[in-house]
This record gives C-alpha cells, structure tokens and sequence, in this order.
C-alpha cells in the first residue's frame, strides 16, 4: 500500500489555483525529492499532503486515510519551512527536539530518551542540546527542527526546505540520517532548492509548477540534460525554463 | 486559632495573606510563562479589565464577585482566543475592545450597584490583609487548578506555543489546548484578583517570567525560576508591606519589579565583563589571569557571554 497518494488535486487560496491536477504517489522506503522555483506551490502542495489544507478537487490518503483524520498521527513526521521562533523563548534544543515524540509517547508517558539521543546526533546537535534555540544561528535553529521530527521515529517524514542555510558537514549527516529512515522502510518527501547533498540517496525528484512537470528518477532528469549535484546552476536554470 | 509562626506571621490575618500569596506568587507566573511565549502579555491585561466587570456584575446581582468574575473571565479570555486563532488580535484592535468593553461595563455596572467604593478597590488594587478564610479556600482551588494543569500538561502547552503548525500536524488537540490556555489564564487572573488587584495582575504574570528569561535556559528552569521569584515577591512584599504599612499588593509587585531591573542589570555586567576582557585581552596578547567571578559566570552560562540573546532585556508586551 502506498504511504502517500495525492490524485488530482486542485487547490487554490483564492481563485487562481495554486497546484493543479497534481498526482503523486509514495511507496514505503521511497526517497523523493520535489523542486520547484519560487512560488509554485511546493509548500501548499506539503499542506495539502498533512491535512493542513483541505483539497477544492482531488483526493489526499496518507496511509489509506484521509489527512485530517488521520488517527495515528505519529507515523507523520514534519519539518516546517522557516518556523517562527518566539523571540523570548527559553527553551533548550532539547526540550525541542524532545517534544517530537509527544505524537508517539503520549504526554502521560516520559520521552524515549535514546530516540531524542540518536535524533540529536543525527544533527550533530549533541554537543549543543542544553543551548537556549533561541542564541542559535539559523542553520542550527533549522537542525534542531529536523531533530525534532526525526526523533518521532515516523513513517513519512515530510520536510520543506530544511537544509536552506545549513553547512556542508551537517548535510552530510542529514543525508545519513534519511538514507537511515528510508532503510527502515520509512518514505521521505524532501522540498529543497539543494539537492547536491542528497542527489546520489534520491530515488525520484517531482518537478512542480503549478502541476506536476516531471515525476521519475534522477537518471532520466540528467538525460533531459539536468544535473541535480555537479553543476549547481543547472537545477534552478532549468526550472527557469519550465513554462 | 492562628498557628504558631514567628513574626511577622503570627497573627491569623498575615497567615491566610501568607498562603494566598504563596498560591497566587505560584500559579500567575507559571501560567504567565506560557502567555509570555506566545506573545501574548497583554492577554492578563485584558483578562484583568473583563473580570472588573464580572466582579462589578456580582456586586450588583449581589453573588459573591469571585464567582462572577470567573464566568466573565472565562468567556472573555475564550473569546480572546477566538479572534487570536483568526489571525486578528495581533491587529490590536480587537483586542483593545475587549478592554475598554470590561473596564467601561465595570464601571457602569458597579455605579448601577452603588458599589463605586472601598468594597470595590479591594479588588482594583488586591486587599490581601483581609482575605478571609473562604477566599483563600477559593484562591486555593483556582491556584491549585492551574498549578495541576501546567504539571499536567506542560509539555503539550509547551510544544503548542513554540510552533502551532507543527503541533497540529503532530496530532496534539491545539484547539482544545489554546482554549485551556485562555481558561487557565482566567482561572490564574481571578485567583490573583484579590492579592495583588485586577490592575497589577498582568505584572505578576509577566514580571517572574521576565526575570526568569534571563537566568533560565531551559523551558523547565524558566517554570521554576518564574514561580521561585513570583513566590518570593509575594513573601518579601508581604513583609515589607507589614513592617512599614505599605499597600501589599503594590509593594509585592514593586519586589518582582526590583528583581528583574537587578537580574537584567547582572546580566547586562556579565556582558560588559566580556567585552571588557575582550578588550584587555587584545591590548595585552595574552589573556590575563581570569577575574573569578566572572570566570564562575562563564563557566554557568557561556552563552550570554559568546553569543548575548538580543531579547533578554526584552520586557513582552
Ligand atoms: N496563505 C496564503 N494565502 C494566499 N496565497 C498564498 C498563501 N500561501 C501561499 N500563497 C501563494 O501561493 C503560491 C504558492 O505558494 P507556495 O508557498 O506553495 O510556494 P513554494 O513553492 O513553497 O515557494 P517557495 O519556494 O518560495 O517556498 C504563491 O503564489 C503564494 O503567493
Ligand atoms: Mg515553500
């Protein structure tokens, strides 16, 4: 059974539709990659997918269910694009990354500590776990949000743009850390402008503007004459062109 | 019969002012923590002026002003919410009516009731040398109710205020969450009604908290330090209040006041100590032998040191 089936889904915050007729499926162990210039509806395309926006035309199943509904919401991990971070905020990295697992645990029960352990390192957050986020630069803010989904240990893990800003080293482990989940069988749908780091993990890359333009593995997209890791020009130049 | 305290608790009127104080100096800055973390300070305000109308309306239906001032609270802070969920209290003004609705309904309300008198600024200003016993009983239950549910359910609060899109998709009810916040808040307002006053009690909410920003890290150590201060505040307040005749409720305010001013002012050396260090250290080469104070401050807290949080001074609004 496919973990994520998006069919013909049309959506539009106004009149104009933002995403239109976009299919996309995602099978468990599934690393895709979905780019898409500025403003062509990958974020409401992720909103869809997590039931934070409702669809006008088509149909969302995440785990043969509908999103809103959805009744095990742990399985769903999320790395939201530039989260807001009240300014005044005291809290440590840890108490964070550590509410990730509330959607597992409960909140009756205490938080696995070796999972918010492991998530920690797979940042490379370790060293930094008792820091306020708020002193942090925005790279290790960013970090600390993919630490947070990861340690809910999900079966999707849905993340948009989360390695804008985020240095060589800690793209390495993040690419890990993925290829990890996938080998667990796990499905990750990953929004980004950089596929460099990942390129060789991917299994597919969606290209949307507006509507899905290409669905198929990274092979196919450098016959087209794309590369996704060695000319870093080539990905967004080509999106350029897309009409 | 009064138990057996030293002074100045020896008497059976500073005893119960003791306990609200300790109850109350508890639960607003706990609560506060949350509501300062959202951005939301001015919510105790407003809560504070919707229960002057509550407190009004049971004068003049003559049922006793905590319960009145409860049930205004409640549904005013859960209408507060409302409009914040919509997007529209951060455009002020909705929020704005809300207090000039309590405190202009208060006061028609309270002259319709005859009540524009000293029986009234027991609660405008907190009366908390009079308290009696089934005030405290009822401070208590609201203080307790609040204390319960921030130990309860912290860490679902905690995760809804730090990132609401997120928390949604994560599965954790936020609607019913927020709606326990603005509930909590209200309970915590009219619990600190009659100790600090309907007009100070926003300060006891945020005051703590804004300390505690400051010598706290963590989300945990923010909880304690805020409640540590609100309590101390309300018992060094009380005190002072009683040797030099002071209006308690004030002066348990000005101590929670005095306590950030002298927190932000360490924090602010401990920055100045650095730069200064700095400074020397690029005049003379090598660093010289580490002052110990500041070197223990480093070795607490090297982050303010490193990397000052251009908030910490911030007082939230
Ligand atoms: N809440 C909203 N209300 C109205 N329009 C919106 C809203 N969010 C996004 N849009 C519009 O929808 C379009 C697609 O936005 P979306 O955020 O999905 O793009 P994106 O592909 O994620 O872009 P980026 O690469 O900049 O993140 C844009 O034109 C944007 O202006
Ligand atoms: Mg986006």
């Amino acid at each position: 059974m496919a973990i994520l089936s998006v069919e013909g889904v049309t959506f539009a915050y106004q009149t104009e539709p933002v995403v239109e007729a976009v299919d996309l499926r995602l099978d468990p162990g599934e690393f895709v990659a979905l780019v898409g210039p500025n403003g062509s509806g990958k974020s409401t395309l992720v909103r869809l997918v997590l039931g934070l926006l409702r669809p006008q035309r088509g149909v969302v199943r995440l785990f043969g269910q509908d999103p809103a509904d959805l009744d095990d919401r742990a399985r769903l991990g999320y790395v939201p694009q530039r989260p807001a971070l009240a300014a005044g905020l005291t809290a440590t990295v840890e108490d964070i990354v550590t509410a990730g697992q509330l959607a597992r645990r409960g909140w009756w029960r205490r938080a696995d500590r070796e999972a918010v352990d492991r998530a920690l390192e797979a940042v490379g957050l370790s060293d930094l776990r008792r820091e306020r986020v708020a002193s942090l630069s925005g790279g290790q803010q960013q970090r600390t949000f993919i630490a947070r989904a990861l340690a809910g240990e999900p079966e999707l893990l849905v993340l948009d743009e989360p390695i804008a800003g985020v240095d060589a080293e800690a793209q390495r482990r993040f690419r890990e850390s993925l290829v990890h989940l996938v080998e667990r069988g796990a499905a990750v749908l990953l929004v980004s402008h950089e596929l460099g780091a990942v390129a060789e993990a991917l299994d597919r890359v969606v290209v949307l503007k507006r509507s899905v333009r290409f669905d198929g593995p990274p092979s196919e997209l450098a016959a087209a004459g794309v590369s996704l890791g060695v000319h870093a020009e080539d990905l967004p130049l080509w999106l350029e062109g897309i009409r | 019969m009064p138990l057996p305290l030293p002074w100045p608790f020896e008497r059976e009127f500073m005893q119960l002012a003791l306990l609200a104080g300790v109850l109350v100096g508890l639960s607003a800055p706990l609560i506060g923590t949350f509501v300062v973390q959202r951005r939301m300070s001015l919510l105790g305000d407003g809560i504070g002026h919707l229960a002057f109308t509550g407190v009004a309306v049971g004068l003049l239906l003559e049922v006793w002003p905590v319960w009145s001032a409860l049930l205004v609270a409640v549904a005013g802070a859960l209408g507060i919410e409302r409009l914040r969920a919509q997007g529209r209290a951060s455009g002020d003004l909705a929020l704005a009516l809300f207090f000039y609705g309590g405190i202009a309904g208060g006061v028609v309300i309270s002259g319709k009731a005859g009540a524009l008198d000293a029986n009234l600024f027991a609660y405008l200003f907190g009366s908390i040398l009079t308290v009696t016993r089934g005030e405290l009983l009822a401070v208590a239950v609201l203080s307790g109710a609040v204390i319960a549910a921030v130990a309860i359910g912290g860490r679902l609060l905690f995760a809804v205020v730090v990132d609401e899109e997120w928390a949604r998709v994560a599965g954790l009810p936020v609607g019913v969450l927020n709606g326990v916040l603005a509930v909590l808040t209200a309970t915590a307002v009219v619990a600190a009604m009659r100790v600090v006053g309907i007009l100070l009690i926003a300060a006891l909410m945020v005051l703590p908290v804004a300390s505690a920003q400051v010598l706290a890290r963590s989300q945990r150590g923010t909880l304690w330090w805020a409640s540590g201060i609100g309590v101390g505040s309300a018992v060094v307040g009380l005190v002072a209040a009683r040797q030099w005749d002071l209006a308690p409720g004030g002066t348990i305010v000005l101590v929670a006041l005095v306590v950030f001013l002298v927190v932000s002012q360490l924090d602010a050396r401990r920055r100045l100590g650095v730069v200064a260090r700095a400074v020397r250290a690029v005049r003379r080469g090598p660093v010289d032998a580490p002052d110990p104070v500041l070197a223990g401050t480093i070795h607490a807290d090297h982050r303010h040191t490193h990397e000052p949080d251009p908030h910490a001074h911030e007082v939230h609004r």
